[in-house]
């Protein structure tokens, strides 16, 4: 009886080291969940550089519902996405709507591709620092495409990484309008 | 029996779990890179299942710029019909490929590669291009692996070859030792291992097979003679022998998965875990041995056989090597990766075959000598059995730090230590005319019972650091070497401005965190010396705190290209980065003065 006792007693202990150990790693290189207030904040209160050279502040489409993507022309699932958000761009900007294309790339293909696309909404060119941007508001692993939804108040609605359905677009703006 | 399902359970659950969604890209595209030959480099990067990589995104450059490297031969990739792009060669798996590598001038002992590359997911998102760095050391043509996990176990033992303290994370020269082993020939390298196992048989992850065997043994009693006593515990020695050269044959099919795994947190935990339970045994808190059933059914069973209790003897060799078995994976993993890139299954089991067999040489000498080299009970060999305990446990620590907290590190230590000391009766008082090794035993408990509670006291007074736990404590009175005023910066463009504000002057900007041991030594020993001071007088000097690990620090980290503490960039007057000067890595005062030399002209 005792042995049995030692052995589930030691059992127990390396269990629950195994545990402790694992938590500790997940709670100090685990992502934690953004403050939808403050990130929402952080992301208006960020500047960059228009396709016209000119500075532009995220912080003057405040009071629509935004839709920030991130996009670079190197990157195939991107591509697919930007026709759906030209379709929305049409469709629900005079509800208030306002795509922002957010290019991780250099200016001279991405000016280009946003004519021979017809892209129909603002976009900006981030380069490098434009991923240090995106890690900083939820894109923790800096991939492509990634989209960023803030309701009318400047709040995080969503962030979602991969490419954005029209579906799941379309659902995800209704209520916000 | 139950301790055992209890343990397999664990390593069950140790493989299956650590599976994110999206990897961090030094992780979805491991990069390594290593001389082949004088004109030859081979870079490598592991692509993780579900991902792949652009042909045509390849750049490399090296660092000086004498060096070329020719990447216009790059092997053919497969076919992906792209949507946009139209058909694009990618890679997936494991990537290798050889670079012609010519080089106008004296050839120097290392260099710098920097890769370019860019890759994406199956499920549809991409990785910006990425910059790699890695430090190639020609001398031996000697190859670079990444694996941060790894290099604390490589200097955990004694026999084990000590890396080459590489940087935390970055892709890194490794030892030349092992992979100067393996260039040796098959015999060469198996006799290597059989070597490596003797030095294994010198660490505390043998001792808890003494009583194991003594159990086997002691039961024949005076009818024990020298030949039976050799050949029992041959036969145990070969049932692990057998046991590990599986092992190996694994470890050389399997590639290098093995040792990715081996860096998982669960497993490095469940390694801790069986450290601990190794040390209770020591303690003597329950006696390690199979449990009575089953050493019953193994008798019952194979006692039918003809030298059936050579077989049960066999069979209780190879379950030990399973027990056992996480106590020296540990210091074998360096070499076990080296097993798995060889890809060659016969050459891993031979390799751990002969290992083992090293390691059972002790245990072979025990049996020969019809167990009158059985350790004998009594207060001197419990003591040596404690002090063992305390070994294992400060492994098991030692295993497991990377993953806590300093603050539950420094705990943890000092926890083991005041343990320590009251099982060496540093409390209790010494009986007149003590033996001498009593009188040993209790000086070295003070010690360790002293250093232990100054550990307890430093990290309640909100000391964090090993090295130094009570400086906190240090009244303002006692003026220690005034620390070097840094100027905290925590983002990039505080760090901006900064460099902007230091007008002409060149910058130092130190990446610094509460765990970084190399941190700490060099702010105690570099920084204060009086040459280094004088040099850092002249320069702007600014201080990263990247314990919180925010992702404004990971960004400020990836900006210049690190993985973590420790790293020091320069700036020159004009605010641009002094690329080639950068200090990852401990330094000592002459050195590092040399390097400031070289900012400040």
């Amino acid at each position: 009886m005792t042995r049995l006792l030692q052995a589930l007693l030691i059992g127990a202990l390396a269990v629950l080291f195994a545990g402790a150990g694992y938590l500790f790693y997940d709670w100090r290189s685990g992502t934690r969940p953004l403050d939808p207030v403050a990130t929402g904040q952080v992301v208006l209160a960020a500047k960059f550089m228009g396709l016209d050279n000119q500075p532009q502040a995220l912080g003057q489409w405040r009071g629509k519902v935004l839709v920030i993507n991130f996009w670079a022309t190197w990157c195939a699932p991107c591509r697919e996405e930007i026709p759906v958000f030209i379709k929305f761009q049409d469709q629900y900007g005079a509800r208030g709507v306002q795509f922002i294309g957010l290019a991780i790339d250099q200016k001279e293909r991405v000016g280009p591709y946003a004519r021979d696309i017809g892209i129909n909404y603002p976009v900006l060119v981030g380069g490098l620092e434009g991923m240090d941007f995106a890690r900083q508001v939820g894109n923790s692993r800096g991939v492509l495409p990634f989209t960023l939804v803030l309701d009318r108040s400047g709040k995080v609605v969503t962030t979602e990484i991969g490419v954005l359905r029209a579906e799941k677009l379309e659902s995800l703006l209704k209520p916000l309008l | 029996m139950r301790l055992i399902i209890a343990l397999l359970l664990l390593l069950a659950c140790a493989a299956r779990a650590g599976e994110p969604e999206l990897l961090e890209p030094e992780k979805a595209f491991r990069f390594s890179a290593r001389m082949i030959a004088a004109d030859r480099l081979e870079v490598r990067y592991e692509i993780a299942p579900g991902y792949y990589m652009y042909r045509d995104k390849f750049r490399f450059g090296a660092e000086p710029a004498s060096i070329s490297l020719d990447a216009s031969q790059l092997p053919p990739g497969t076919i992906k019909k792209d949507e946009f792009f139209g058909e694009v060669q990618i890679y997936r798996g494991d990537m290798r490929f050889v670079l012609p590598l010519a080089e106008a001038g004296e050839p120097g002992p290392r260099f710098t590669l920097n890769a370019v590359s860019q890759g994406c997911a199956d499920i549809g998102v991409c990785y910006p291009p990425q910059e790699q760095k890695a430090e190639i050391r020609r001398a031996g043509f000697s190859s670079g692996s990444p694996g941060a996990g790894l290099s604390p176990f490589l200097k955990s033992t004694p026999g084990a070859p000590a890396s080459a303290a590489p940087p935390r994370g970055e892709p890194q020269s490794e030892d030349t030792l092992i992979s100067e082993l393996f260039r040796g020939g098959f015999w060469m390298l198996v006799l290597s291992f059989f070597g490596f196992g003797l030095l294994l048989a010198l660490t505390p992850c043998v001792f808890p097979m003494v009583p194991i065997l003594s159990g086997i043994l002691v039961p024949h009693g005076e009818h024990l003679t020298h030949a039976r006593g050799f050949t029992l515990s041959l036969a145990y020695v070969l049932g692990m022998a057998i046991t590990y050269a599986l092992a190996g044959v694994a470890a050389g099919l399997l590639g290098t998965l093995l040792s990715s795994a081996l860096q998982n947190p669960w497993v490095l935990s469940g390694f801790a875990a069986v450290f601990v339970l190794l040390a209770l045994s020591m303690f003597g808190f329950y006696e390690l041995q199979l449990p009575s059933a089953l050493q019953s059914r193994l008798t019952v069973t194979t006692s039918k056989l003809h030298g059936g209790h050579f077989a049960s003897v066999f069979v209780m060799g190879a379950l030990s090597a399973l027990i056992m078995g996480p106590c020296v994976a540990a210091p074998l993993a360096g070499a076990l990766l080296y097993i798995g890139q060889s890809g060659d299954g016969v050459l891993g089991g031979a390799a751990l075959f002969a290992m083992a067999l090293g390691m059972g040489v002790p245990l072979l000498a025990v049996g020969a000598s019809a167990g009158a080299l059985l350790p004998k009970a009594g207060p001197w060999m419990e003591t040596v059995n404690r002090f063992f305990g305390v070994v294992l446990l400060g492994v098991a620590i030692y295993v497991v730090s990377p993953l806590l907290h300093a603050v539950v590190f420094m705990l943890a230590c000092a926890v083991l230590l005041i343990v320590f000391a009251v099982y060496l009766h540093a409390l209790d008082p010494l009986p007149h005319g003590a033996p001498g090794y009593r009188k040993l035993f209790k000086g070295i408990g003070v010690v360790s019972l002293l250093a232990g509670v100054s550990l307890l006291i430093g990290v309640l007074s909100g000391g964090r650091d090993v090295l130094q736990p009570l400086a906190g404590l240090r009244g303002a009175a006692v003026p220690a070497a005034q620390p070097v005023l840094f100027q905290r910066v925590s983002n990039l463009p505080q760090l901006e401005s900064a460099i902007a504000a230091a007008a002409g002057k060149p910058v130092l900007l130190d990446f610094f965190a509460d765990w970084c041991v190399t941190c700490k030594e060099m702010e105690a020993f570099t920084f204060t010396d009086g040459a280094v001071r004088k040099r850092l007088d002249e320069m702007v000097k600014l201080q990263v705190d990247v314990t919180a690990n925010l992702a404004e620090h990971k960004a400020l980290l990836r900006r210049y290209g690190l993985f973590g503490p420790p790293g020091i960039v320069f700036f020159d007057r004009q605010g641009n980065e002094i690329k080639g000067l950068r200090v990852v890595g401990f330094q000592n005062a002459a050195k590092f003065a040399a390097t400031l030399d070289l900012v400040l002209n």
